[in-house]
């Protein structure tokens, strides 16, 4: 079964709670969690720019491909066995701009928004 | 034979061609879907839509001996009409709803099956080395 890597904030408040909900859920391909900038991801992938991988979510397939930002989002609900189809829709050149928006959103303001939810850590 | 046999009769004749000719339907047109479902594989799409066909069976027929029973007595001709016009109404709407709903899971099974197979939503933004762990 291929597995996806994801590089994720542990200082994030909202990314450790979007870790936990992403634990129970049932995938199709199975999910790797690595905070960023630690010694497992830089040992993992020698050759990645780790400075950019604090800026937005980053996910590597186990063959190498690299998706940085709402691509890695999507990829992450392609993962999911319940929102697999979603990942299609919002994905096609319709919705993706409108995707791409929402999901730097949050991003940009990831400590902000944990901070208003109470999940500040 | 006096009037509420012959309606009773006649409604058995009319529910069971009915069925058979649906599921007959179902039998033929379905088992395209489900070659592709099962990528080719035709042993496995047969015997899914007999069994498929097996069950639509027993639903319809269940219903058919199930609304059998008038309840009332019939006087004339006309009555025995409207009363097998009204049972037979009932047969084809159950038949309809059930033709839809195996449309319904054909579609079904067949968009999961293409979803399933596809590549990725987006392409990738570059290629990295991984270091086996």
């Amino acid at each position: 079964m291929p597995a996806l890597t994801l590089l994720y904030d542990p200082d994030c408040g909202l990314c450790c709670r979007a870790h936990e909900w992403l634990q129970d859920q049932p995938k199709l391909v199975e999910l790797i969690f690595v905070p960023i900038k630690s010694d497992e991801a830089r040992k993992r992938f020698p050759q990645l720019n780790h400075d950019i991988t604090g800026e937005d979510l980053t996910v590597i397939c186990d063959q190498g491909a690299v998706y940085f930002g709402p691509k890695a989002w999507l990829m992450v609900l392609w993962a999911l066995s319940r929102y697999h189809e979603w990942s299609y829709r919002l994905a096609s050149p319709e919705l993706l701009p409108t995707t791409r928006r929402v999901v730097s959103m949050i991003s940009q303001h990831r400590y902000q928004i944990s901070r208003a939810a109470g999940l500040a850590r | 034979m006096n009037i509420e046999i012959a309606t009773y009769l006649l409604y058995l004749a009319i529910s069971i061609a009915l069925t058979i000719w649906v599921a007959h339907t179902l039998h033929k047109n379905g088992r395209l879907f489900l070659v592709d479902v099962f990528h080719g594989n035709e042993a496995l799409a047969d015997s899914v839509n007999s069994l498929l066909v097996v069950g639509f069976y027993l639903i319809n027929f269940g219903y058919v001996s199930l609304a059998l029973k008038l309840g009332y007595k019939i006087a004339s001709a006309q009555e025995g009409i409207e009363a097998l016009s009204v049972k037979v109404g009932m047969v084809l709407i159950v038949l309809g709803g059930m033709h839809f709903f195996n449309l319904f899971l054909f579609s079904r099974m067949r968009r999961r099956a293409t979803l399933r197979n596809a590549q990725p939503p987006v392409p990738p933004d570059a290629y990295t080395r991984v270091q086996e762990a």
